[in-house]
């Protein structure tokens, strides 16, 4: 049931708090994997045509209209999967973090935001959900984060605080105007073109923040850097695939005329983003910022897929997403051990491959993925994404397709500068525990990549059955 | 007095009554500070118990003092902040060196006159209540004589305040004048002509002035920043309520009649002017008490906003935001009051993380919920005067109140992280004031648990209505 994704983390946060000590990341650990599992069965349960789990509503703030309805279904599903995924691997990450039981409190509280928006069935509460994640988010990159962190923390609060405060100008108009916040029976009012397109707008400018759609990205590089790398691999690998969920779930629902009519511009937004964060991934020197700009690449390419609107698009959008999160929880976390053995994030001309051959294999696999290379699930959704960009928007399909292109330069140019220089640095083979955590993710990897529809199949329930019915 | 005279009055009576038993009982000198803080606090519980008690029942002295849900609402929250700003006083009054009698007793009236201006069923009774509301006000913001401002925010706010009367009493006049009673009732069966208004604008004016609204702020700062901060906090709250109580009573009798006045421009004007103004000059500050100040003076506009969509749905949102804004203020200002320092600068805060972290905890609770965020209370009270101003077609004032949520956020966010600078050297300790300290955490809990399940103070904010 829905209700059981907010209720594990939140038991855990609590738990947390107890004098549990080491505990409290087994326990964290622990709350992800059971969402997982829970989100697992029931969207294996979709998948098989099960009957549709009715929404769990209960009387909320009566008189503000809201009422705490939580559903999912195939979309978040998926989404809710990829979280619990790698809310257990980053909190397995977290290792040697000051004040444990109060990070790991921060983090499970952070985890039950991000659920609580893939399960949100109304959209005050789901609101809720949205702002709520702002400030674990920033409690964790605060008070654990790096050198810069109280600057970054600042802006990107700002940032998506601005964001916000939008999107709730468009969900009171909308829910006072169709005098409901059920996403259900909002789906089934129908507004006039012309209020549809600022309505989307208003929507989209939180989503947009939080994406982060190009130009509205210049939170992104230091908060990457700037959060514990735990918290970074959270923040790009599911926090902001919140924002592909409420544009593909949201907007394209209750605005599907506004969002065709606003799709040009959004989508070569989109192509500009890619292509820009692929350019710039290439100039960086440091881990963090190229997992920063590739990143950016990555999320405009799967904002360009939303934009598309078709059931193809969203399709490719959410194996997209599943694999981005995963390609990039296996960066952040090779990252962070070459961080360890290199005593910061920068590279430069060194040679790790001679005595790490373990170490560098893992990482070839990992950016292997996040380039595209067939065989992997980053070559799956990207390939699906560019062949549906290419059948509504052909021009802007053929300049996207140049990203490929540049994922190969910053990649490849990595690879080479990190591990196969001349050999000037030296450091120890990945550990067992390093090993532990990064197999599980990369062997997901490959298993997407050979089979696809695993996640690509739950997104067609909502995108076959018609706008009118999908808010369910 | 019948006894529909005396259980309309209870709480007023109570609360005078407290009041000068509190001289008659420092004359003896059998009591401390504290303990007639405590003593003060009782009463003020005990005002509150007769309200409850009593419910709402029909109005007293032939329709001069009402009893109904608003009255009962608004009596309990006044009574509670007082009850609490005594207790939170106590240790300051002791610190301080404070007359304790006089400041109990003085805060005493000072309630009591507000709950008579909000029960106010005629223009005289509010205006008494207005009186006994701000004289002992004026007299508590001066009590630190000789501190950097003290004296002069007390004359500005005595000065302000005292001109403002004057305004308010001129525009009874002309009501008078214009329609031959005093009376609420009167003033709706009136008909429109430019007495009328002129006398309603001023005394509108006069209302204003007391809730802090822009452009009738120009006190606030300098009388919060004065005033010792229990008292701040005491009267940032009561001051408002009552304000908004009598407003909204008597908008609701001027709309009922034939003169049938649409209040919607001037309170939406009023409050968009609050709300940007005060988010602007709150970014500058570096003043703690100036900044919350302005805050509520933001507050206010956001009240305002619902006030102005008048209907049957606005008076339970503007109940609920003063229940929350209670709480959030009063907390926010309880906290200063606990420092070391109480008329802080950004920098004093420096390494209040370190050594008192369930204040700062608290302190983050209150600030967080004064920006909006969920899931404090802060939240639902905004989400509440949204909704109520879209229904009432007034959307730009909505993305105006939204806009500056988003610039408030800077200037709280940067008290909370003062909290987290690294300490200075040789800074104050800060004392320990363990009653103190317990009332600030039970405000930031009422804050959060109001905002995940805010039903039972939303209904309970429903038997407000005019």
């Amino acid at each position: 049931m829905a209700a059981d994704m907010l209720i594990v983390p939140l038991v855990a946060a609590l738990a947390c708090l107890l004098p549990i000590g080491a505990l409290a990341r087994a326990l964290a650990v622990a709350s992800g994997l059971i969402v997982a599992l829970v989100a697992g069965a029931d969207a294996w349960g979709l998948y098989r045509s099960a009957p549709a789990d009715p929404a769990d509503a209960l009387v909320w703030a009566a008189p503000l209209g809201a009422s705490f309805s939580l559903g999912s279904d195939g979309f978040s599903g998926a989404l809710l999967v990829l979280g619990g995924v790698l809310f257990a691997v980053g909190a397995a990450a977290s290792d040697g973090v000051a004040a444990p039981r109060a990070y790991f409190a921060t983090w499970c509280l952070l985890q039950a935001a991000v659920s609580g928006v893939f399960v949100a069935r109304d959209l005050i509460v789901f609101f809720v959900f949205w702002e709520a994640m702002l400030v674990p988010l920033a409690l964790l990159m605060w008070q654990w984060g790096g050198s810069d962190r109280r600057a970054a923390t600042f802006r990107f609060l700002l940032y998506t605080m601005a964001g916000s405060a939008l999107l709730l100008l468009g969900i009171v108009a909308l829910g006072i105007g169709a005098r409901t916040f059920d996403l259900a029976r909002l789906a089934a009012y129908r507004l006039s073109p012309s209020s549809q397109v600022i309505f989307a707008l208003l929507f989209l400018a939180a989503f947009a923040v939080k994406l982060p759609l190009f130009p509205f990205h210049a939170w992104l590089p230091r908060a990457y850097s700037a959060a514990p790398v735990p918290v970074a691999l959270v923040l790009s690998g599911i926090v902001a695939k919140t924002a592909v969920y409420g544009i593909a779930r949201i907007c394209l629902v209750l605005f599907p005329i506004g969002m065709s009519l606003l799709a040009p511009y959004l989508v070569a937004l989109a192509t500009v983003g890619t292509l820009y964060g692929a350019l710039l991934a290439t100039r960086q020197r440091d881990t963090r910022g190229l997992i920063a700009f590739a990143s950016l690449s990555h999320l405009n390419l799967i904002g360009l897929a939303v934009f598309l609107a078709t059931p193809a698009g969203l399709q490719a959008a959410l194996l997209a997403s599943v694999s981005h999160g995963l390609v990039v929880a296996a960066l952040f976390l090779l990252a962070a051990a070459l961080a360890r053995r290199l005593g910061d994030h920068s590279f430069g001309p060194g040679g790790l491959s001679a005595g790490a051959p373990v170490f560098v294999s893992f990482m070839t696999l990992a950016i292997v993925a996040a380039i595209g290379v067939p065989g992997t699930s980053g070559f799956a959704g990207e390939f699906l994404i560019l062949a549906a960009a290419v059948e509504r928007f052909p021009g802007a399909g053929a300049v996207a397709t140049l990203v490929v292109i540049g994922a190969a330069v910053y990649g490849l140019s990595f690879l080479r500068n990190a591990f196969f220089g001349p050999v000037s640095i030296t450091g120890s083979d990945l550990g067992w525990r390093e090993r532990g955590l990064l197999i599980p993710v990369l062997v997901l990897v490959f298993v997407l990549g050979v089979a696809p529809r695993l996640v690509t199949d739950l997104a067609v329930p909502p995108t076959a059955s018609a706008p009118a019915s999908t808010g369910r | 007095m019948s006894a529909a005279d005396f259980g309309a009055a209870g709480p007023v009576l109570v609360f005078a009554g407290g009041a000068c038993l509190i001289v008659v009982v420092d004359l003896f000198r059998y009591l401390g500070g504290r303990a007639l803080a405590w003593l003060g606090a009782i009463v003020a519980l005990a005002s509150t118990a007769v309200a409850i008690a009593g419910g709402p029942g029909p109005a007293g002295f032939g329709g001069s003092l009402a009893r109904d849900g608003a009255t009962i609402f608004f009596t309990v929250l006044i009574g509670i902040v007082t009850a609490a700003a005594l207790l939170l006083g106590a240790g300051y009054v002791t610190r301080e060196q404070l007359p304790p009698a006089e400041v109990t007793t003085l805060v005493l009236f000072s309630a009591s006159g507000a709950v008579l201006m909000l029960s106010a069923g005629d223009l005289l009774v509010l205006f008494l209540g207005l009186e006994l509301l701000s004289l002992p006000l004026y007299v508590l913001t001066g009590l630190q004589h000789g501190r950097t401002h003290g004296d002069e925010g007390a004359l500005k706010y005595f000065l302000l305040g005292a001109a403002i009367s004057a305004v308010l009493l001129y525009g009874i006049a002309l009501l008078y004048a214009a329609t031959g009673t005093i009376a609420y009732e009167g003033l709706g069966r009136a008909t429109r002509n430019p007495l009328y208004l002129a006398g309603l604008s001023l005394v509108l004016a006069g209302l204003a002035f007391k809730a802090a609204l822009v452009p009738f702020h120009a006190w606030a700062p300098d009388a919060y920043e004065s005033a010792p901060t229990p008292v701040t906090a005491q009267m940032a709250v009561v001051a408002k309520v009552a304000a908004f109580g009598a407003l909204l009573r008597l908008v609701a009798a001027t709309r009922s009649g034939d003169a049938g006045l649409d209040w919607e421009v001037a309170l939406a004007t009023v409050a968009a002017l609050s709300i940007v103004i005060a988010n602007l000059s709150a970014l500058g500050q570096r003043r703690v008490k100036r900044l919350l100040a302005y805050s509520s003076i933001s507050h206010a506009g956001f009240i305002a906003m619902a006030a102005a969509a008048v209907g049957a749905l606005a008076a339970p949102a503007v109940a609920f935001y003063l229940a929350v804004y209670a709480a959030l203020t009063f907390g926010a200002f309880a906290v200063v009051a606990l420092l070391a320092n109480d008329d802080p600068t950004l920098d004093d805060l420096a390494g209040l993380a370190r050594r008192r972290p369930l204040l700062v905890g608290a302190f983050g609770m209150f600030l967080f919920g004064l920006t909006g965020f969920p899931p404090t209370a802060g939240f639902i009270a905004k989400l509440y005067v949204f909704e109520v101003a879209a229904r009432g077609q007034l959307l730009w004032l909505v993305a105006i109140g939204v806009l500056a949520s988003v610039v408030s956020a800077a200037y709280y966010l940067r008290v909370l992280l003062a909290c987290f600078a690294a300490p200075l050297e040789g800074a104050p300790v800060v004392p320990r004031a363990r009653v103190g300290t317990a009332i600030v955490v039970l405000a930031a809990l009422a804050v959060l648990i109001v905002g995940i399940v805010p039903g039972p103070l939303l209904d309970a904010a429903q038997g407000v209505r005019f």
